[in-house]
């Protein structure tokens, strides 16, 4: 060895032939995104931000499992310290310096530990969530290049030569070489894709620390609209697909996968990798539920979604649009927006809604409500009961949005209750009355984005004719609809969700409930309020202003369980082994609380319509008037 | 095989939204099933059935009439150059000015056989099967040859989802106007205001048990019930058959006071 070159020459250099060839590997990875559409990237900003996305964001994520994080850290951190030590030897005063390779020694002893934790979860048997095929070479590699580096690093620190240093440099090169080969196909994808997803992130606005979380308007005069093949997706989404480590942790947190409907996020984010490049490896993760297998065809062009291709269309149904796999992800994918990105397409171009779905999508293009019921039967739920209208007073300070709710007798109860609340504190308020029409969310979220922005076109025409200071409203994806997806079609209110407007009025004292200590409530946070606009504290400071004994579920707030009722699920009625919310209620259930509080029309119906419960559903609303009649 | 979709501009039953009625959705994903549809408007704006390019038509040609004006002979000239093999309509108008009766009236112009409330159709194009709802779910398979015109009864496959890609790429072709001095046709129905009234059940038992009384209004023991059905029956026993009611419902005279 010696009589070629000098081992502290060939061991940085080593680590710079790796790096070349993890270069390598990705750019060919990175060629492929280049058949995605442009999107504008902020690339200095994002950059910039990138230890604090990395540190922060993504650390956020990842601690909720202690054990990732710190394997994460010590083997992560090992790797990086050490591979750019020993680079930096590459200089002659630096590699003649005998103390220096202590050091890189130590780091290669710290990447060491971390590669036994890597082993750990895998060997002898692996967590069920995770992916196996080429991670489970993973810990060899890293134990090869971490346990080889330690030993040449240990021998050019004694200044021992003989035949250990190409035994060790070997094994070490072995390792190394093979983690950097695997950036193109394997495990260390996740590091070199997911770093420059966080740079190029199309969603910036989570990292700082507002919910980013409206649906991208369609462009509907675009030669095609939605996503049919890979080539469809921007660039930056393409990237963000390779991004994914399949840890599985968002397989786990799908409703839609626990009721045994045919979703798995995971294997939906890897089919898109897969769909990208025939060369990819079998996916070696959980399958969707219902043992689909097919494979389809590969490739830029080709067809994602059909009964023959890779995603069946029912998996795409099956989706809730909860978001609970967003929350999840450490890599920061956008797996809603793949979905419904793909339903466009499916719904806009080829009218291939699910057969359940036509009707109420149908309905809302024509009439403006998914039932097909007249507008002004939207406040017959309010018979007998003084509710002002705006079209006679021209304006108010609170305009009620009543939402599609209102049709339902059951959700009738919940808004009379809210009504009347409103009443007993003197708020000045008004409703549309007939010249409500849908948000649009249904459509939306089903793909349907033409009649979702002709509704919102109607609805904002209908708002500027009325003075009103802002908008309160017990439905959830009302309230999103209006607050953050209104603004791209160039309406912007005030919004307030009725928990949080209660709230007010009880800290101004316009309410005075009685406290109810004998009422045990557990609280169902609606994804739509929770995860999709970060309110999870009002409702809870409500139920705690009138003194009930409540308790958490084990999912809850932005981590909560959805009740099936988003995203179109329950007109589209894709089959499952369970229902959502059956799952939903036995987690309730556990808590022991006689209560389930709800605070969306869709969380009631959904959780209401479990056969065999034994909890209540009550409204945050009904709870509070109930405390109020007490209080007089 | 070619096919005609009559296409008429409707309104929502509850929004009174103008839409395409329901009827001719239904009509459009049969004939797309079966083969090169194209359908045929006549009205003063085409917009008014731009909708049909999204539910499974890529084509649509618009003969322009004036508000008013009588549709058929403008229709019926154009379906005579067309020859199309198969014409579809729905069976009644919903909500516009279409009132259920162009489709007979181009019967009749162009001396096509006419099938009402068709559900399904297949074969073609020299024979057609139809299936023809007799109501309550009673289907009854009708084979024709030629051209025919049917229309389609609310019992058919539901509308096909529609598509704003395929609105938007479909088109429509102005073919024609009306001629100014047709006549406009007296009219031959008196208009009213609806009311709704009782319904009447012919032959109900005044009496008897709810279970009677609902059997009578359901037609389950009415005159359907009393015939005998002969599924395929050989020529000789039909004309038997035949030949026995009109003797029972004294069509014709007694076989055995005739032979005296």
């Amino acid at each position: 060895m010696t009589s070629l070159m000098p081992l502290t020459t060939v061991f940085p250099g080593l680590v710079w032939l790796m790096a070349a060839l993890a270069l390598v590997q990705g750019l060919r990875r990175a060629a492929l995104w280049r058949v995605g559409a442009a999107a504008p990237v902020a690339w200095l900003d994002g950059l910039a931000k990138l230890p604090k996305r990395y540190l922060v964001d993504v650390h956020h994520v990842v601690a909720r499992d202690a054990y990732a994080s710190r394997m994460h850290a010590v083997v992560a951190g090992g790797l990086l310290a050490a591979s750019i030590l020993t680079a930096l030897a590459i200089l002659p005063p630096i590699a003649g310096f005998r103390p220096y390779w202590f050091v890189v020694a130590l780091a290669f002893g710290v990447t060491a530990v971390g590669s036994l934790l890597v082993g750990a979860r895998r060997y002898p048997s692996k967590q069920k969530r995770l992916s196996a095929g080429r991670f489970q070479i993973l810990p060899f590699l890293l134990v090869a290049y971490a346990v080889g580096g330690t030993a040449t690093a240990l021998l050019l620190a004694f200044g021992i030569g003989g035949v250990f240093a190409p035994l060790a440099l070997a094994l070490a090169a072995a390792g190394g070489l093979g983690l950097a080969f695997e950036v193109r196909h394997g495990p260390m994808r996740h590091a070199a894709a997911g770093a420059l997803h966080l740079v190029a992130h199309p969603r910036p606005g989570r990292f700082e620390g507002r919910p980013d979380t409206a649906l991208q308007p369609l462009d509907l005069d675009a030669p095609r609209l939605g996503s049919e093949m890979p080539a469809d997706f921007t660039w930056n989404r393409l990237l963000s697909y390779d991004a994914c480590v399949s840890c599985g942790r968002c397989e786990i947190a799908c409703p839609a996968f626990a009721a045994g409907q045919p979703l798995n996020p995971k294997r939906l984010i890897q089919d898109l990798v897969a769909g990208l490049s025939p060369a990819e490896p079998a996916y070696a993760g959980n399958p969707y539920p219902g043992g689909r297998q097919a494979q389809g065809e590969r490739g830029a062009l080709a067809g994602l979604i059909g009964p023959d291709a890779r995603i069946h269309p029912d998996t795409l149904w099956s989706c809730t649009t909860c978001r609970a796999c967003v929350e999840e992800c450490p890599m920061m994918i956008e797996h809603v927006d793949a979905v419904v990105s793909l339903r466009r397409h499916q719904t806009l171009e080829r009218g291939a809604l699910p057969d359940k779905a036509v009707g109420p999508v149908t309905e809302l293009r024509q009439s403006g409500d998914p039932g097909g019921r007249p507008l002004s039967a939207r406040t017959d739920f309010a018979a007998g009961v003084d509710l002002p209208v705006m079209a006679e007073r021209g304006g108010a300070e609170i305009l009620l949005w009543l939402g599609e709710g209102a049709y339902d007798l059951r959700y009738g109860r919940s808004l009379r209750a809210l009504i009347r609340l409103l009443r007993e504190a003197g708020v000045d308020f008004a409703v549309l009355g007939a010249e409500e029409r849908d948000t649009g969310d249904l459509a939306r979220r089903l793909g349907d984005e033409a009649t979702f922005q002709a509704l919102a076109r109607e609805n904002i025409a209908t708002l500027a004719k009325y003075r009103f200071e802002r908008i309160v409203t017990a439905d959830p994806h009302a309230l999103h609809a209006l607050r953050n997806e209104y603004p791209a079609m160039g309406g912007r209110y005030t919004l307030a969700h009725h928990t949080a407007f209660l709230l007010e009025l009880i800290r101004a004292g316009k309410l005075n409930p009685a406290r109810l200590p004998d009422l045990s409530v557990t609280y169902h946070d609606p994804c739509y309020l929770a995860r999709y606009n970060g309110e999870t504290e009002a409702p809870r400071a409500v139920l705690d202003a009138i003194g009930v004994s409540r308790s958490e579920m084990a999912r809850s707030g932005k981590r909560a369980m959805c009740c099936g009722g988003g995203g179109g699920a329950p007109v589209s009625d894709i089959p499952g082994e369970r229902r959502i919310p059956d799952i939903r209620m036995a987690q309730a259930a556990e808590t022991g609380a006689g209560i389930v509080a709800v605070a969306c029309p869709s969380c009631t119906a959904m959780l209401e319509g479990v056969t065999g419960r034994h909890a209540e559903i009550r409204d945050i609303a009904e709870l509070l008037l109930q405390a109020v009649e007490a209080g007089r | 095989m070619k096919i005609v979709v009559l296409l008429s501009a409707g309104r929502h039953p509850v929004s009174g939204a103008p839409v395409l009625p329901r009827m001719e959705a239904q009509a459009i994903r049969i004939a797309a099933a079966l083969g090169e549809a194209v359908g045929l408007h006549a009205g003063p704006d085409a917009e008014a059935v731009r909708e049909a390019l999204g539910l499974g038509l890529t084509h649509i040609e618009h003969i322009a009439v004036a508000d008013g004006l009588d549709p058929v002979p403008a229709l019926a000239a154009r379906l005579a150059a067309m020859a199309p093999d198969l014409v579809l309509a729905g069976r009644r108008g919903q909500g516009g000015p279409e009132s259920g009766i162009v489709p007979y009236a181009l019967a009749e112009a162009l001396d096509l056989l006419l099938i009402p409330d068709v559900v399904a159709v297949s074969g073609g194009p020299d024979t057609l099967t139809l299936d023809q709802s007799l109501g309550r779910g009673a289907l009854r398979r009708v084979a024709v040859r030629g051209p025919v015109l049917a229309t389609v009864h609310p019992d058919a496959a539901a509308p096909l989802a529609y598509a704003f890609g395929k609105a938007r790429r479909g088109t429509i072709e102005l073919v024609g106007a009306a001629a100014k001095a047709t006549d406009v046709p007296e009219a031959v129905v008196e208009e009213r205001p609806y009311r709704r009234r009782p319904k009447l059940v012919k032959g109900a038992p005044t009496g008897g048990s709810a279970a009677e009384r609902l059997k009578a209004a359901t037609g389950e023991g009415g005159s359907a019930t009393k015939g005998r059905l002969l599924v395929e029956p050989d020529p000789e026993e039909a004309a038997r058959e035949i030949l026995a009611h009109l003797r029972q419902i004294g069509v014709l005279a007694d076989a055995s006071k005739s032979a005296k």
